[in-house]
Parts: structure tokens; sequence; C-alpha cells
């Protein structure tokens, strides 16, 4: 067990390095979200004006949401979440599978590695929010315990779909288009964007059972205590990730024999 | 000499373009992600917006139909910026691989030779999406047209894709001197792909201040979009200004050009 993991921490730490090692980056990045989360919480701030309660949720609910979510977003969401296509398409990949650890683990261990890199980010826009007045604390002690499991999940659940968004670069090279649409429709479909709260009613329960709204929505609904049956909620998201772990070993299993690598 | 210096960047420029978009064609079934890609990365933010007016109805005393128009009109100068210049998106590659040695001896101009250097397809998903938006929520708004105020408006959307181009030319030219510069590009272009849909008076006397003078965001839709409104009234700045803002673009646009060619000066190849 102990030498499994000695093989994957390398990967993690090269994940985590190849965010520090550029510093300007990361400084833009902390400056980005404090921008982003001053400018966030005054269009709740403003959007309330005249309103006590929107769909049953209150001012501080919102805009706490909207804070915790952009943080949140940054350091699970980078924009650069697996480096597997281009080692796909350098040829690179031929290398990775020779290595005595399977390809699934090397690709989760580095990303865990980025977010772990991106963590202070998620930490300036947290302190913003609070600085700001804007973000409340979960209801209880009990409350912060079963966001953090249900955080976990849907760490988990990112990283798995991640990974299976990118191995469709087994099949075709260029994908960098389907990429985007898929970062842009995960960020609105998790809720990192809206609370589904706010989601007009047809769509809400269409969101209630897909993948994504395991990410992001039901970590932070459970810290809002918003939302009743809190097991309930923390089941599907094992459910999901169960599934999903599933889908990607079937669909690596298939990418083994779909590998080309380009070049002698 | 002036003009034909012009002619031959004109036509060094026609070809660089055939051969760039050429190239980007070449993958066909890429083609369609990719425009779909541009419209997503916008269209969320069109999205994000109508879910919260169907709940909320009013953002600062903005109703739906004059803020989708300030959006479209944010979408449509968005798309005059990403289309011709989207390519300096790569300038921190052109300079850290050398790249910029073949521009500066070849016989154009290093910047169009940047902007010229792939065909940024994404972009026509922007022009879509910045063009369609901008066709149904025009006629909606609260604007009572006339020839006039149409010709504005196609003043402000160029002149807001030239102060879009400005702010990011101005950040490229920092590349000649910091290895990397691709985050704070994506910051500016991040904050204004979010923000600069909203009435920007809405963030304070100094928020509103700094986002026209500082970063001047409020060129781009915001201050033009007020004129056609008849809404200029709510701003802490001279009416003038507003009415001149179309002009705005080719200013910061000009100016970040100069220093773009300035900064230049301090490449150093990477190569021996």
């Amino acid at each position: 067990m102990r030498e499994r993991l000695t093989g994957v921490r390398g990967l993690y730490r090269a994940g985590y390095r190849s965010v520090l090692a550029y510093r300007a980056d990361l400084w833009f990045g902390i400056a980005g979200l404090v921008i982003q989360a001053t400018l966030t919480v005054v269009v709740w701030r403003v959007l309330y004006a005249g309103h006590d309660e929107v769909a049953g949720i209150d001012r501080s609910t919102a805009v706490s949401y909207a804070v915790l979510a952009a943080a949140i977003q940054a350091v699970i969401m980078p924009w650069q979440f697996s480096s597997l296509p281009f080692r796909v398409l350098r040829g690179q990949i031929g290398v990775d599978m020779m290595r005595p650890r399977s390809l699934i683990s090397q690709n989760l261990a580095q990303a865990v590695g980025t977010m772990v890199g991106r963590l202070p980010i998620g930490v300036a826009g947290l302190l913003t929010g609070l600085a700001l007045g804007g973000v409340q604390p979960p209801r209880s002690a009990a409350g912060l315990g079963l966001w953090v499991i249900s955080m976990s999940l849907g760490i988990a659940n990112i990283l798995i779909v991640n990974l299976l968004v990118s191995m469709t670069a087994f099949w075709t090279l260029e994908i960098g288009g389907f990429m985007i649409v898929y970062r842009f429709a995960t960020a609105f479909l998790s809720g990192a964007l809206i609370p589904l709260w706010f989601m007009p009613g047809w769509l809400q329960p269409i969101l209630g059972w897909l993948p994504f709204q395991a990410q992001m929505y039901a970590p932070l609904s459970i810290w809002f205590g918003t939302r009743d049956g809190v097991l309930g909620v923390l089941a599907l998201q094992v459910g999901w990730v169960v599934v999903l772990f599933g889908l990607l070993q079937l669909v690596w299993r298939r990418a083994v024999h779909k590998v080309v690598v380009l070049g002698g | 000499m002036a003009e034909s210096v012009l002619r031959q960047e004109v036509r060094a420029g026609r070809i660089l373009l055939r051969a760039a978009w050429r190239a980007a064609m070449g993958y066909r079934a890429n083609f369609l992600m990719t425009i779909m890609g541009g419209v997503a990365l916008q269209g969320t933010q069109l999205l994000f917006l109508g879910v919260l007016l169907a709940k909320f109805q009013v953002i600062d005393g903005w109703r739906f139909n004059d803020l989708a128009f300030l959006f479209a009109l944010r979408l449509a100068a968005h798309a005059m910026y990403v289309v011709p210049f989207g390519a300096m998106i790569r300038i921190d590659q052109a300079v850290q691989q050398g790249d910029m040695d073949r521009y500066l001896i070849r016989p154009a101009g290093a910047y169009l030779q940047v902007i010229t250097s792939y065909a940024p397809l994404m972009a026509l998903g922007d022009l879509l999406l910045g063009c369609t938006a901008l066709a149904i929520f025009a006629p909606q708004s609260s604007v009572d047209w006339s020839p006039v105020k149409v010709a504005f408006l196609v003043a402000a959307v160029l002149g807001g894709g030239l102060v879009e181009a400005g702010l990011q030319t101005f950040l490229a030219a920092f590349a000649f001197k910091l290895t990397s510069t691709m985050s704070m590009r994506i910051l500016a272009d991040d904050t204004i792909s979010r923000f600069s849909g909203y009435p920007l008076t809405m963030f304070g006397r100094w928020g509103f201040l700094s986002l026209t003078f500082l970063f001047p965001m409020a060129f781009i839709a915001y201050l033009p979009a007020t004129v056609l409104l008849g809404r200029t009234d709510q701003l802490p700045i001279p009416t003038w200004l507003a009415a001149a803002s179309p002009a705005g673009g080719l200013l910061v646009f000009t100016l970040a050009l100069m220093f773009f060619n300035r900064m230049i000066k301090h490449y150093n190849s990477p190569g021996s």
C-alpha cells in the first residue's frame, strides 16, 4: 500500500508544483478572485434591493453562496483540469502507460496536486468575502462536518468526470472546442454560477438527476442547511461517485486499445 | 512613401490571414465544436443574466429588455475584438519559443504578424452570438431607434471592440519583459466577460470611476448604452464624455499599440 502511494505522490507533487512554478500566475489568480468576489457581493446585494426573500432564500444566504461558490470553483475547477489530452497529442502517453501505476491513479494524483496548489486562490476569495461581511458560517459544527464529507464527494465526482471527458483525446485529437463547452456547461449545471434555488421550475428536477449538482450545489446546500434529508443527498453523491468510477474503468479499458503513439 | 507602407501592410495582412484561416479550416470536425465553444463561453453569462432576471426582474432600476440590450452590445463589441485580434492570446508562446525572431525579420509589422499568426476559430462563435443577441435585443430595448442612433450603435460596437483590443494589447506588451502574461490577460478578459454587461454605476461612485478611467471597461458597452437609452443622468461624469464614448476605443487602442511597439525593443530572443 505504502509503495503504491509513493508511486503517485511524485505525480501529486508535480501537479501542485505546476501551479506554484508560475508565481505570477498564482498572484494574478489571487488578485482576480479578490476583484471578482468583491464585484459579486455588490451584484447580489443590488439584485436583492427591495426583496426580503426570493425563492425562499434571503439576501445573506444568496450572497454567501455566490462568494463561496466562486472561491471553491477557483480551486476545484481549474481551466487546465487535465494534462492527458496534451500527453496523448505529444505521444508522452506511451511513457505514462509504462509506469508501474495505472494511468487513472497517475492522472487523479496530478489533478489533486493542482487543486492543492490552487488552494491559496480560494482562501483569498473566502477572506475577501469575510472582510465584506458576505460569508455566513455553517449553522453548526455538525453542519461543517457534513459539508466536509459532502465536499470531498463533490471533488471526487469532479475528478472522475474531468478524467472521463479528457479521455475523449484517445478517440479524437482536436478537442479544444469540446473542452470549452464542457467547462462552461459544468460551471452552469453544477450550480457554481447560480444556485439551483433560482433556476426555473422545469429545469430543477432535470439538474437534480444529473451528476453535476453533486459537485457544488449539494455540498453548499448542506453548508447553508437549506436541504432536508442530508443523508439522502450524501447517498446520492456516493452513488454518483461509484457509478462514474465504474464508467471510468470501462472507458479506460476501451481507450487502451485506441492508443496510437505518434512518432518513433 | 507612408501610403505605400500602409498598402504593403494591408497586402501582408491579407496573405497572412488567408493562410491562417485555411489552416484552421483543415480540421472540419473540430470546426463546429470550436464555434460552439465560443458560444458557450459567452452564452453562459447571458444564461446567467436570463435566469437571474426571471427571478429578480430588475437590476439597479434596469429591466430585462434594456439589460439584455446592454449585454448584447457587450457581446457584439467582444466579437469585434476577438475576430481580428484573437490570435494575440498566444503572445507568450511567440516570445518564449522565438517565433518573434521570424516576425521581426519579415517585411511586415510584428504586431500584424502576431494577430494573424493563426485564425481564432472560436471567435466565430462570439460573432454569431453577438450579432444574434444584438439583432434580437436591440429592437426590444426602450431605445427610440433612428438612423443617427443606429450609426451610433455601429460606432459603439466597433469602439467597444477596440477598447478590449487596446487593453489586451497593452497587457500583451509585457510579454517582452515577463515570462508569462497569460493569467494577467485572462484576468482582464474574465472581468470584462463577467461584469462589463452590468449598469456599472451599481458598483458605487469610486467603483464606476475606476472602471471608466483606470480600467476603461465602461467604454465597451455601458457608456454608449446610457446614451442610446437616455440614461446619462445616472452618470457621475459629464454627458459629452459618454456621447464621445465610441471614440474612446480608438484612443485606447492607439496608445496601447504605441506601447506595444516600444516594448518590442526589450525582446530577447530565446535562441542563441
